[in-house]
């Protein structure tokens, strides 16, 4: 019984982190349509970024998520504006633009910092939670609370604000929305500067969990597109939720399947959520079919 | 996207002068072997250089005429190169036969995963190839038997024209410039055909094609298959040549997957040579920077080839072939005032 109840919480944990990264590439997924190959790059950017405050500065990680985050906001407001806004109805166009920006940060890191590894270690990092013989390392369980009040707080705030409920507006009809009089492209580069600043978030609280590379980003990516593919595109419940399910699958496949083929149950996580219910489980139906095709 | 089309419909040649003309644009990308014929280092990159315009050609079947943006001809490229190894190593077939069956174990496999895959447009489809790719790497690294893990397999040098091993580098430039023809030509012809024109109608509107009577599927699976069968042909005669394979080499997605899909951006999506000139553009600037910029800034070429990436899908959305299109009809227009 105890290795299930070990498995089951780092499972959640796991999920835990795959949420707060899958959160804001789901929202940018659905108002501003654009698959933002990059995202796990911004994670990785915001790592770095947290990790220089910590060794010139000496502020910790979770004083420099106050820092990072807004810094990620002004990042992904410059991605916005200037190269994803001008390719709004070409959806090939921005598969290419995203990918050269995630070849782009990756190998700038990687010329920077020259290929070594960082990792950011304080008293914090070693701090480990002991309930009845069930062990959890304190900096996972602040990225579970965080994921969790993160998605909360973004579910409050697109249905009591008017900045929220213009974004939802969006996600539902870009035409009819405009037409309400709504601002549709100042309500993206809201998105992606919000999208981008969750990413910052996810860096600084990640930055004590994993040893810095410039290819950290690959490590989230793939299983936030899963956790976006099953949760259901644009929805904040769907990728939190999916984040958690993506964790536990992974981490009860890893100790009864094997750890390397993580990869392979993202892949049937992908197909068999695909076959059966192609609109993810709290996606609004018929959205993979509209695809992200252009709307005008 | 229609600038290409416009203009091919414009003139409507006959087959023989189109297949003419195609002949004399590959003649052309053969002077650069021809001046340098004595070159070993630039015979070298002329090898990859029209290597990787077939593999780009091949990817533009299915990318560009069908609009269907794979990320994973990786997977296809990487089962041709390891089976070829593995028929070669085992059972001492030549490769000059082993490319069929590899072929057609890429075709198989790209079908099995296309099946469910097709369902999904633009991006979502894109995604979902990514992950192919990714979690056939994750499965070449776990079974050592077939792929030796992560350590890969090599090939050792044993030079005879049987076993597709050869002394000289120019042998090889040649044979992937035959490749290269082979794969232009069965564009030429897929683009005059019953075919080309269903992909052509897929990418232009799906709903609108399926209400025509085409069988969208069927269509998208057809162009699959000739342009896995292609790439696993490439991958096949990627493994005689460099005769080392390993997983994160062969599935990487900026040297692999996504390098078939930027050659053809930058030459032209959807143009017959585009791949061809695109090929010819980036992989020689690539080794150079590579050896101008790899000892100093590590990753230094890669970061010019992102910035490329995402200049050109800002301002050359047709690529070369396109700029050249509008630059000619311009003239032309010009000349008519």
């Amino acid at each position: 019984m105890e290795p299930f109840l070990n498995i089951l919480i780092s499972g959640i944990l796991l999920g835990g982190i795959y949420s707060l990264v899958s959160i804001g590439l789901n929202l940018i997924f659905g108002v501003v349509r654009i698959v933002n190959f990059a995202q796990g790059e911004l994670v990785m950017l915001a790592m770095y970024a947290t990790f220089f405050c910590f060794a010139k500065f000496g502020i910790g990680p979770y004083y420099a998520v106050f820092l990072v985050a807004p810094l990620m906001f002004v990042v992904g407001l410059a991605v916005q504006r200037l190269v994803l806004q001008p390719l709004q109805n070409e959806p090939m166009m921005q598969i290419f633009a995203t990918f050269g920006l995630l070849i782009l940060f990756e190998n700038s890191v990687l010329a920077i910092t020259r290929g070594e590894g960082y990792s950011l270690t304080g008293s914090y990092s070693s701090v480990v939670i002991d309930v009845f013989g069930l062990k959890a390392s304190m900096t996972r369980v602040i990225v579970f609370i965080a994921a969790s009040a993160i998605a909360l707080g973004l579910m409050l705030f697109l249905s009591r604000t008017m900045a929220g409920k213009a974004i939802r507006a969006v996600i539902q009809d870009r035409q009819s929305a405009r037409l309400m009089g709504i601002n549709v492209e100042r309500t993206y580069l809201l998105t992606f500067g919000l999208g981008s600043a969750l990413a910052g978030v996810a860096g600084a609280l990640l930055a004590p969990i994993y040893t810095l590379s410039p290819y950290i980003g690959g490590n989230f990516i793939l299983p936030a597109f899963a956790v976006v593919v099953l949760g259901g595109l644009g929805s904040v419940p769907g990728a939190y939720l999916g984040g958690l399910a993506v964790g536990l699958m992974e981490g009860f496949a890893g100790y009864y399947v094997d750890p390397v083929l993580k990869q392979a149950i993202w892949f049937i996580i992908f197909v068999v959520v695909l076959v059966v219910r192609p609109s993810g489980l709290m996606g609004q139906a018929g959205a993979e079919e509209v695809g992200l095709r252009e709307q005008t | 996207m229609t600038a290409p089309q416009q203009a091919f419909a414009a003139q409507p040649d006959s087959f023989g002068l189109m297949l003419g003309r195609y002949a004399g644009l590959l003649a052309l990308s053969a002077l650069p072997l021809v001046l340098l014929w004595s070159n070993p280092y630039w015979v070298n990159i002329l090898a990859y250089t029209y290597l990787f315009a077939a593999l780009a050609a091949a990817w533009n079947i299915i990318g560009g005429f069908g609009g269907q943006f794979s990320l994973g001809h990786g997977v296809f490229f990487a089962i041709g190169a390891y089976a070829v190894a593995r028929l070669y190593l085992d059972l001492g077939l030549t490769p000059w036969l082993a490319i069929f069956p590899a072929a057609a174990l890429a075709t198989v496999v790209a079908l099995l995963v296309s099946w469910p895959t097709f369902r999904l447009r633009g991006p979502f489809f894109a995604i979902a190839t990514m992950a192919i790719n990714e979690a056939c790497f994750a499965l070449a690294n776990y079974s050592d038997r077939v792929t030796g893990g992560p350590r890969g397999i090599l090939i050792p040098f044993r030079a005879a024209f049987a076993n597709m091993i050869f002394i000289e580098r120019w042998k090889y430039a040649l044979l992937m410039f035959a490749f290269m023809s082979i794969v232009v030509l069965i564009t030429v012809a897929l683009r005059r055909g019953r075919l080309g024109h269903y992909l052509l109608a897929v990418r232009a509107d799906e709903d609108a094609a399926r209400a025509a009577g085409i069988d969208v599927l069927k269509v998208k699976l057809q162009g699959m298959a000739l342009s896995a069968l292609l790439t696993g042909i490439g991958g096949g005669l990627f493994a005689m040549y460099v005769r080392v394979l390993d997983p994160p080499s062969l599935f990487s997605l900026p040297d692999i997957g996504v390098k078939f899909a930027l050659i053809s951006l930058i030459g032209g999506i959807g143009t017959i040579i585009g791949p061809v000139i695109g090929a010819l553009l980036i992989v020689p600037l690539e080794n150079f920077l590579r050896g101008a910029l790899g000892g100093d800034i590590p990753g230094g070429h890669l970061i010019i080839l992102g910035a490329v990436l995402v200049v050109a899908s800002l301002f050359l959305k047709r690529g070369v072939v396109g700029a050249v299109l509008v630059i000619t009809r311009r003239i032309r227009q010009r000349g008519r005032r």
